[in-house]
């Protein structure tokens, strides 16, 4: 069925959209952002908060603009006096019972209510009787505490854990200006996804107790990234706050995870600031620097022959897994990587959409690199090869007869025997991609520099290749990329640059999974 | 903020409890739609609706006790708590209000010993409380004393109508 | 008939004609009254044909609305491709309006007679009478109604049940109660969707007044044509209405006029007029929900759709609430913002919010407490309130607050300037 486009004007601006557009949506191809508090593209149509009221010509009165579909030749002025009247009306109705305690909010800074209330709400209140609502916090689950008196009953919490979660764990209780959001006292806010109501709440009320009191918004630096937490690939950003990462929260990829992460990937962000970081090369333990130890490094490589292997992380970019491969080609080659296994958990209310049991990133880049998934075979191998060539794959079984170089974050016990240690960036310290179990190729964002000296790994692999066969330096992951994608079949036609920040699917012949 | 319950549990839908609730959900294409009677077929029993009984609602229909509660609280004719043998509702709504039904009010409490509006009688015989209209405007001031109607009350009946039900 | 007072000579007793007569209430007697003859008749009809009879009379909603009821019933689909639902609207909660009430409990099978004629007609096979949880009577009068009218198998395929709602004033809007019977909060739904197309349970629904229903065997069995001819102004206002009178008047009760009858008839002549030494101050006539009229307004205003609005009211339900000279006008307006503010579901803003500001307002008013600017500030609070929200709850609020402060606005100034006793609101 073809699209039949509707025109219609948002404050004099023409703009053509499918049929059965909700007008909130149309307005944003407009450039016009129509103030709005329960209306979420991700959840189901509530029409209760009655800020989105905007003036559609010839209907008899006001309209929401998040329940009305387009209609050709409407025209909608989202700026009439009788609008702005009305939306004013809102929040102050809105304020009567708010705190305004923004000083001591989490949620200041990126609060919808501070917004709108600062773009077009009344300067001062009307509200002369002296106390406003008042209900004590409460402890809905492990990361959500409720603050019933900034809640303006918007109801997307309510919505998204009764539709999209299938777990109405929370209700709106009572009703009047005495409803707040309730919970049975048997139950808790504990569903793997729950943490997203934080994210929903438009306002200060459902906080996480993760970021409680870490930051101001306005500290704050937001990197694009990638969730490292399973093989999913649902698109993230990392807050940052002096160079350590604070919070992650979803960042809407329709076709991934749309608004949404859960809880494991939102709360498995801490190893990301460890501190305990390898900061300098070493060659046979002893600190140097990038010369020596590049140079010793390819000197190991050269003179080497027969079998080699390449034991690797799957949160290891695309990039170095496919330069880490190339780097090997000289050798009878094997690389294979290990995926930890946990607990499944779907969204129920979104299709394809789930914590994955593989806690592993780039698992399918890895796969589709030539990276094997029987590990255990590698290690056999790595008795007898000679050299073995690890990334940031901690490890401690590995035994080699042969030479042992270790890219990685952090030192553990099996690197403790490496000829040469080099110290690479982790996911928030570089850019790279990953390719989710769908064949997604994502990139993410460096948010934060490496410590020390610790360089991505594509850039030490792409050094080792330059020294050890005279190839071409990669100045960028996106270099690294592009060669990556020139040269190997399943990401034919790919190109850093077009992957965007929403990410490309690998072509659908090479894609297709086993 | 609900009573504790101490005893181990004894399930309301039981027995020809159970049966009623079996038949009612013929009524109704979804489970769900048989929660407000089902609610009513709990507090006929136990007199009012704890959140224990919230959880075996919710068992008997397949909704979770939140979802349960949130509908319970909506609807202000289910007890959240426990209320006197005898309940009683007056409506003090405009159209009673300008015919006295406040001064009903003061007479039932005194007369009730319940003393505050809300509050249970030490004897645990009585609540009394304001409702809104009760849709018989044209009796004021009527009174529901559990599931009896009681029109046209005025404060000389309120000592009659209290005797009645001692 | 004026009950529970003797009929009147100005009365026109169609639905009322039995009130007060236990033996009405049985099958038995009903069908002595020429009961269920009319649903004998619609079963020989088809479903438009039942429609359009009713269409052609004129007859409008009685809840409130006044939507004409043939054309509600034609928008149901005419190809039945899914169930079809009737919801009976008993859930009279109103303040003011007590009619509903006495014709399920003087005339249960009245309403069943007319709830199985509609079903014919929007071909419906199974209905569902929503009586409001305070009905206690009503609702067991109606369950041994449908019991016997079951057993003498006048029901045939068809299938009625009650569905007792447990305390919420908004479960009378339509979209309210859908979801009640539903098994959830009684939330109006946003519209459209509207009933017909995707109703209870979603499916295509029509629901209708008790007192709308309880017209419809009159309508079948003696034509449009004599329905249509009750009227004593508009031509678009047909029919009876019962009217519940309360508050100051002798003789509080349900009356059946014509539309069109005079107000100032209803409450001086049926009605036995004030109490001694009183005169009439307002008169509220459709329900607390719609605007208030003076004395000079009251005793001008024809009863009717057509003849309310031109007074700047609404004939509503037909709940006359009447005040006299002893009232306080700003106490008792609290009242009914304190009623909206009680009853309001809480999802829309300005509904949660504004009823319950209003209410704290006019207590503070009360108190002594108030300013000059809070009348402005109120005016303005209500105009926020109205046309803004899902349903008309708040509007309702609003309604009398505007047109009490605008009729009796020294009352208010009286408490505001010192000039009155303030009044601590409990």
């Amino acid at each position: 069925m073809p699209d039949e486009l509707i025109n219609l004007t948002i404050d004099d601006v023409p703009v053509s959209v499918p049929q059965g557009t909700l007008v909130i949506e149309a307005a944003k191809q407009a450039g016009v952002l129509v103030p709005h508090y329960c209306y979420h593209p991700g959840l189901a149509v509530a029409g209760v908060c009655r800020m989105c009221l905007v003036e559609v010509e010839k209907a008899p009165k006001l309209q929401i603009a998040c329940a009305t579909t387009v209609a050709e030749g409407m025209v909608v002025r989202t700026q009439s006096e009788q609008a702005k009247q009305a939306r004013m009306g809102v929040l102050e109705l809105l304020l009567i019972n708010h705190p305004l305690d923004c000083p001591i909010c989490d949620q200041a800074g990126e609060c919808e209510l501070q917004d709108f209330v600062f773009q077009e709400g009344r300067p001062g209140t009307r509200y002369a009787e002296y106390s406003k609502r008042f209900n004590p916090v409460e402890d809905f689950g492990p990361d959500v505490l409720y603050v019933p008196n900034r809640c303006i009953l918007c109801t997307r919490c309510v919505r998204f854990m009764e539709d999209l979660a299938g777990e109405p764990v929370i209700n709106v209780s009572e009703r009047g200006d005495r409803a707040y959001i309730g919970i049975h006292p048997n139950a808790r806010l504990d569903h793997p996804w729950a943490g997203n109501v934080v994210d929903l709440c438009p306002v200060g009320s459902l906080l996480s107790k993760d970021f409680l009191h870490k930051a101001r918004a306005w500290e704050l630096d937001k990197t694009a990234s990638i969730c490292t937490g399973c093989s999913q690939g649902c698109n993230v950003t990392l807050d940052t706050r002096e160079n350590v990462v604070v919070r992650v929260r979803p960042r809407p990829n329709l076709q991934v995870n749309r608004y949404f992460i859960c809880d494991h990937g939102r709360l498995n962000y801490r190893w990301m600031n460890r501190g305990d970081r390898i900061e300098a090369p070493l060659v046979r333990r002893h600190a140097t620097d990038w010369d020596e130890a590049l140079s010793r490094a390819a000197t190991v490589l050269r003179g080497a022959g027969g079998k080699a292997v390449a034991l690797v992380s799957p949160r290891t970019s695309t990039e170095a897994l496919f330069l880490a491969r190339r780097l090997l080609a000289r050798f009878e080659w094997t690389g294979a990587f290990q995926v930890v296994m946990g607990d499944e958990a779907p969204l129920p209310g979104v299709p394809d959409l789930a914590l994955r049991a593989e806690r592993a990133p780039n698992a399918r880049g890895a796969e589709l690199l030539g990276y094997s998934r029987d590990y255990a075979a590698a290690l056999e191998t790595s008795r007898t090869a000679a050299v073995v060539l690890v990334i940031d794959e901690p490890d401690a079984a590995i035994e080699t007869a042969g030479t042992l170089l270790y890219l990685g974050t952090v030192l553990p016990e099996s690197a403790h025997g490496a000829e040469v240690v080099l110290p690479i960036a982790n996911v928030a310290e570089e850019d790279g991609t990953y390719v989710n179990r769908d064949g997604r190729v994502q990139r993410y964002f460096q948010a934060k520099p490496a410590p020390g000296m610790a360089r991505p790994a594509w850039w030490v692999l792409s050094e080792l290749l330059a020294q050890v066969d005279g190839a071409e330096h990669c100045a960028s992951a996106a270099e690294a990329f592009d060669a990556l994608a020139g040269s190997t079949d399943a990401f034919q036609g790919l190109s850093y640059a077009g992957l965007g920040a929403a990410g490309q699917g690998i072509t659908a012949k090479a894609g297709a999974r086993a | 903020m609900s009573a504790v319950e101490t005893q181990e549990y004894a399930p309301v839908f039981t027995g020809k409890t159970l049966e009623r609730l079996q038949e009612i959900l013929t009524r109704y294409p979804t489970k769900q739609a048989a929660l407000l009677p089902a609610l009513w077929l709990v507090q006929g029993e136990r007199g009012w609706i704890s959140d224990r009984n919230m959880v075996e609602v919710g068992e008997v229909l397949g909704l979770t006790p939140a979802y349960v509660k949130g509908v319970v609280t909506f609807y202000t004719m289910y007890h959240q708590h426990p209320v006197g043998a005898n309940f009683v509702q007056v409506c003090t709504t405009s159209p009673c209000n300008i015919c006295g039904a406040e001064d009903v009010v003061k007479a039932l409490l005194a007369h009730t010993g319940a003393k505050e509006l809300g509050a249970t009688s030490p004897d645990g015989q009585w609540t009394v409380i304001e409702v809104e209209c009760l849709g018989a405007c044209g009796f004021a001031t009527p009174v529901l004393v559990n599931d009896d109607f009681v029109e046209s009350v005025t404060p000389e009946r309120v000592p009659e109508l209290v005797r009645k039900y001692k | 008939m004026g009950y529970p007072h003797k009929p009147h000579a100005k009365e026109t007793a169609l639905l009322s004609k039995h009130f007060g007569d236990p033996d009405a209430r049985t099958y038995k007697g009903w069908a002595k009254r020429g009961g269920y003859e009319a649903w004998k008749q619609a079963q020989t009809m088809a479903p438009a044909a039942i429609t359009d009879v009713v269409k052609e009379s004129g007859l409008r909603g009685r809840g409130g609305a006044g939507f004409p009821t043939g054309l509600k019933w034609s928008f149901m689909p005419k190809e039945k491709k899914k169930p079809h639902y009737l919801c009976v609207n008993a859930d009279e909660s109103e303040p003011g309006t007590f009619k509903d009430r006495e014709i399920m409990r003087w005339t249960p099978h009245a309403l069943l007679e007319g709830t199985l004629i509609a079903m014919r007609a929007i071909q419906a096979e199974v209905g569902y009478i929503y009586i409001r949880g305070e009905f206690t009577e009503p609702y067991a009068i109606m369950e041994q109604a449908l019991a016997e009218a079951t057993k003498a198998g006048v029901l045939g395929g068809h299938k009625i049940h009650l569905h007792r709602g447990a305390g919420a004033y908004i479960c009378g809007e339509e979209t309210a109660m859908m979801n009640s019977i539903e098994g959830k909060r009684g939330n109006p739904r946003i519209k459209p969707p509207f009933p017909a197309a995707f109703g209870v349970f979603g499916m295509p629904t029509t629901i209708n007044n008790v007192e709308t229903l309880a017209a419809v065997p009159h309508i079948l069995r003696q034509g449009a044509a004599w329905y249509k001819a009750m009227s004593l102004s508009n031509p678009k206002s047909t029919g009876t209405k019962l009217f519940s009178v309360c508050g100051h008047v002798r003789l509080p009760g349900n009356y059946e006029v014509t539309m069109g009858f005079p107000l100032k008839d209803l409450l001086h002549e049926l009605c036995g007029g004030m109490r001694p030494g009183r005169t009439l101050k307002a008169c509220i006539p459709g329900g607390s929900s719609v605007p208030i009229l003076n004395r000079e307004e009251s005793e001008g205003c024809l009863l009717d759709y057509e003849g309310c609005v031109e007074k700047g009211t609404m004939l509503g339900s037909g709940g006359v609430i009447v005040f006299d000279d002893s009232a306080d006008m700003v106490y008792q307006i609290m009242r009914l913002a304190r009623f909206y503010a009680h009853e309001s579901c809480a999802q829309c803003t300005q509904c949660r919010e504004g009823t319950a500001w209003t209410t704290k307002i006019l207590e503070r008013i009360l108190a002594g407490q108030g300013k000059m600017a809070d009348l402005d500030l109120l005016l303005d609070l209500s105009d926020n309130m109205t046309g803004k929200t899902i349903c008309v709850l708040s509007d309702s609020c609003a309604a009398p607050v505007v047109s009490g402060i605008k009729k009796f606005r020294t009352e208010f100034e009286d408490y505001i300037a010192g000039r009155k006793q303030p009044v601590m609101v409990a």
